[in-house]
């Protein structure tokens, strides 16, 4: 199958392309800058005045594993309020903030997004994240497992375990649980919240006997020895606490120079001047990011409204339960893991706290240089849910729109902040950047994100219209693998997206403590812990793609 | 042929370490010698040449044929139900996949006992915790009602008194109370517990000794003007939880009383959010022994919604009182069955004049009674699968371990489906 897209200005930062009027040939499932020889073309669309981008990708949203189920049952209410009676190929759902499987996949490949990433996969829940996400049609899948609250590794680093031990437990671990990736949440804080301890810093020595800067500087450099593409994945301790910025900057230390990636960042960059000892330390962070080339983040901007959030860290969401909108709140120790709390939230730009919020994601995105180092996230659901970027790309991409939201905001918010005094508007190439070539960089997937000879053929193209968010809500085409799948903004046709997973090398001899591990304390038999890939395949519904590790 | 690490599905706990041996087609538990379990096991078994066949109205009938029947009882419905649900995780998706195309509702044989849990998380949210964690952190243990430990056989052994914890004599020996109200039969298998401290509370009922404990906890000691022997066991209990480093409550919906169940499950949400504000304090619901977590679980992440999920227009809705399936073939309100039940042969549908297809246990007990009885192979004996645990967080793989003829459950259900 040969089609042909003709006249398409095409934005392609990671060959440097910023809106040249190219035509493009996908032939089968990739991508290829010339007419294939002796072969006929089957399709061909003059796109002639539209955008044409790498599908998107997001590196960060909430998509599949138990705390997203919990969420959906807590949310009856907007599961009901937003029905999706899709009929014939299609399955139903509903759901705006946390939609069900299908529904999140038919809605995510309507945004000309291609690819996404669950953030906090529990080993033992592993399994259920897995199957979640093969449920979300449409889409590519990967997840990032999380370590630095399991008590096998802080009591091989309080035991003073070797740099090599850990690291291959960590391969062992990603192998286990098909990821492609490890993330820390609040770094031995969650374990802490087992022992009743409600707040850990940085450098302070938790209940494990280890402090949190010591389990970032091993698993970071864990995920660095074995050549795993993407960067310890971050969320740095403290989480909404007024004057976290200081430990957000102590995280950044931690990595001691390895690469390192700091998620939802703006819930980490809170000062405390002021009367109501809130403040932006925006200015602060992204400074910091501008002078460390080590780091990457995304945002996790904050939209108002009705959400609910759903994180690992249960210290941090026990802390913030008293905020809950609607009053409830779900908090669970996991299987000497970690944890999960799920509370509802509702940010309000009538609020001074939510509203300074909002302001400081925008003053992050704004003052950091490198579109390569800052993505584009709401933390599904957490800051808002994903079917909000369209809107959150107009606040980037149009100044006087940003600023007409800006001034309906809570006033002293609008009076501290920054923002209405920044100018930077981001280039179509810059969002091209941040939503496709940057994740996928940073993720490793080489055949992603970008539009080049050989690429995966996963397309979105817009018309270009004078709204910006009306554009990138609507985008006329999409393919996925060579295939049209999204027609004027709706589904036409239903694809199975790969599960994206790293298997780094490891010696197998720490199967040995592990199996003693297991048999000592655990509750599941060592042998049926590990997912296998013929089980993700046969049981699971999830074909994987190995992706490459450079050992180093 | 002897298999290692073997789940038993046959309660919540998901117990993975068994050993099951396989001779053609009969199967026999080795290592574990609780009669629930040996005889779960043995209800799988058959001789050779036993191999039953689908009947349609009680007589033999190839699968094709009991397939077409199906369809055509479905086709001619208007109000179908899709229930039992006791299946793996692949069954319950081809069976709520089923649900949706024939616009019809699914819940689950105990729907009733989903909904105590699903609604208590709805309207207040929970503190809970998953079985390592009790396993290895919980230093004290409060259950609710000796039928957990009838129901749950292996909990006291692997989960409450552990040869190793990763804690401390503290975890490892933990002060395990157990409360029940007095005038409940002796339960003779406690007594060989001897690591519980068995309170037999003057009460009228389990329900009304944890509504008790809440007034301890949430109310000043001087406020009760007699301190009885039940108050002060309380009172106690208290105090200990106080002292302790992570208590866990146990309970299982179903040992309260039907009526209020859901009233006790708000209580013991409230006794433990009120304890959490001084100390470290969780709750672990059992449940899930017949396959209830895998089926709400898969519920869940599809329709976006818990069990019971109607679709009847197109997009699924959830509502406990309206499609209530038990209620529901009560009042007449379906007019066909299709119930799904793969692990037990003793699993029959309810009593309904209805159309009813029956899909599952090859054993079915039912068979000849219903109008399409289609048999299956078991998961985790005949087929691979997956299944939820008790706490809603562990998935455990089911294993192949016998060669039959049987179709997977899954696989029948998808047929019927492509078939409407
Ligand atoms: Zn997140």
């Amino acid at each position: 199958m040969v089609i042909k897209l003709s006249g398409g200005k095409l934005y392609d930062p990671a060959h440097k392309i910023d809106g040249q009027v190219t035509d493009l040939y996908i032939v089968d499932d990739k991508i290829s800058k010339t007419a294939p020889a002796n072969k006929k073309i089957d399709h061909s669309y003059a796109i002639d005045d539209c955008i044409v981008m790498a599908g998107a990708i997001d590196m960060h949203t909430h998509i599949g594993g138990g705390k997203v189920n919990i969420a959906r049952t807590m949310m009856l209410e907007d599961q009901h309020a937003h029905p999706d009676a899709r009929s014939g190929k299609f399955r139903s759902g509903n759901g705006h903030i946390v939609p069900s499987t299908f529904s999140t996949g038919y809605r995510y490949a309507e945004m000309g997004y291609t690819a996404c990433f669950e953030p906090a996969v529990l080993p033992v829940n592993a399994r259920q994240a897995h199957m979640e996400m093969a449920d979300t049609p449409m889409i590519d899948k990967g997840g990032y497992v999380l370590l630095g609250n399991d008590d096998f590794l802080l009591r091989m680093i309080q035991q003073g375990a070797s740099q090599t031990a850990v690291n291959d437990y960590v391969a062992w671990l990603l192998d286990a649980t098909q990821c492609i990736g490890v993330k820390v949440v609040n770094p031995g804080g969650i374990h802490a919240f087992k022992y009743n301890q409600r707040r850990l810093d940085v450098d302070e020595i938790s209940p494990s006997g280890v402090t949190p800067r010591k389990i970032l500087t091993v698993l970071s450099k864990a995920v660095h020895d074995l050549g795993i593409p993407h960067p310890l994945h971050v969320h740095a301790s403290n989480l909404g606490i007024p004057g976290n910025f200081e430990s957000t900057l102590s995280t950044m230390t931690a990595a001691e120079g390895l690469p390192i990636h700091l998620t939802h960042i703006q819930f980490h960059s809170y000062g405390t001047e002021g009367d109501h000892k809130f403040s932006s330390a925006a200015c602060q962070i992204a400074e910091a990011i501008n002078n460390q080339p080590n780091i990457t983040a995304d945002v996790g901007q904050i939209m108002f409204g009705q959400t609910i959030t759903a994180s690992g860290d249960t210290m941090m969401q026990y802390f913030g339960h008293e905020h809950a909108n609607p009053k409830k709140w779900t908090i669970m120790d996991i299987e000497c893991e970690a944890g999960c709390g799920v509370i509802p939230f509702k940010y309000r730009d009538k609020s001074f706290v939510n509203a300074l919020q909002w302001a400081i994601g925008l003053e992050i995105f704004i003052q950091v240089n490198d579109p390569w180092r800052v993505l584009l996230t709401t933390d599904h659901p957490n800051g808002a849910p994903f079917t909000s970027y369209p809107h959150l790309i107009k606040l980037l991409m149009n100044r006087s729109f940003r600023n007409d939201v800006l001034s309906a905001i809570h006033p002293e918010a609008q009076q501290i902040s920054n923002l209405a005094s920044m100018e930077r508007e981001y280039s179509l190439y810059e969002i091209a950047i941040m939503t496709r070539a940057a994740p996928a960089k940073i993720l490793g997937l080489t055949d992603h994100g970008h539009l080049g000879d050989g690429a995966k053929a996963n397309i979105t193209i817009y018309r270009k219209q004078d709204d910006i968010e009306q554009m990138f809500t609507k985008p006329i085409m999409v393919f996925k693998n060579g295939e049209l799948v999204v027609e004027n903004g709706k589904v036409t046709k239903t694809v199975q997206g790969i599960t994206h997973v790293v298997k780094p090398e490891f010696d197998r001899s720490i199967e040995k403590p592990l199996k003693k591990y297991f048999d000592d304390y655990q509750t599941i038999a060592f042998n049926n812990f590990r997912i296998s890939s013929d089980e993700m395949a046969e049981c699971i519904g999830g074909e994987i793609q190995i992706h490459p590790c450079k050992l180093n | 042929m002897q298999f290692n690490d073997v789940t038993c599905p046959h309660c919540g706990l998901l117990c993975d370490d068994l050993t099951v041996e396989v001779n053609d087609l009969s199967v026999q538990l080795k290592n574990n010698n609780h009669p629930l379990c040996k005889q779960a096991f043995e209800d799988a078994s058959f001789n050779s040449g036993q191999i039953p066949s689908p009947l349609v109205n009680g007589s033999p009938a190839t699968l094709q044929q009991a397939l077409d029947a199906a369809a055509q009882l479905l086709k001619n419905s208007k109000q179908p139900l899709i229930s039992g649900m006791i299946g793996d995780i692949q069954t319950c998706r081809d069976a709520v996949a089923l649900t949706e195309k024939v616009g019809g509702v699914v819940d689950h044989a105990n729907g009733s006992g989903i909904r105590i849990n699903t609604s208590v998380m709805q309207r207040m949210g929970e503190v809970r915790t998953t079985l390592a964690e009790v396993r290895n952190r919980a230093d004290c243990v409060v259950i609710f009602g000796a039928g957990v430990l009838e129901n749950f056989p292996r909990l006291y052994e692997r989960i409450l008194t552990p040869a190793q914890s990763l804690g401390n004599d503290a975890t490892k020996n933990k002060k395990i109370f157990l409360l029940d109200r007095l005038d409940k039969n002796e339960i003779p298998s406690i007594k060989n517990k001897g690591a519980i401290t068995y309170f037999q509370l003057e009460a009228p009922s389990l329900d009304s000794i944890a509504h008790k404990l809440l007034e301890v906890i949430n109310k000043p000691i001087e406020i009760f003007d007699e301190i009885d022997d039940t108050l002060q066991i309380l009172i106690d209990l208290h105090q200990t939880i106080l002292n302790s480093q992570y208590t866990t409550f146990i309970w299982a919906a179903g040992e309260f009383k039907s009526d209020i169940a859901e009233h006790t499950v708000q209580t013991m949400t409230q006794m433990i959010k009120q304890l959490m504000e001084k100390v470290r304090c969780v709750g672990l619901p059992l449940g899930g022994s017949r396959a209830e977590v895998t089926a709400n679980q898969v519920a869940t992440w599809q329709t976006g919604v818990s069990l019971p999920v109607a679709f009847m227009s197109g997009a699924p809705i959830h509502n406990p009182i309206l499609f209530d399936g038990m209620k529901m073939l009560q009042n007449k309100e379906a007019d066909t069955l299709v119930w799904i039940t793969t692990y037990n042969s003793n699993d029959n549908p309810p009593e309904t004049d209805i159309p009813t297809i029956v899909i599952g246990h090859p054993k079915m007990k039912c068979a000849n009674d219903v109008d399409v009885f289609i048999p299956t192979g078991i998961p985790g004996i005949d087929h691979r699968g997956l299944a939820c645990r008790t706490d809603n967080v562990a998935t455990l793989p089911l294993k192949s371990i016998r060669t039959s003829q049987l179709a997977s459950a899954n696989d029948v259900i998808s047929q019927l489906s492509q078939l409407l």
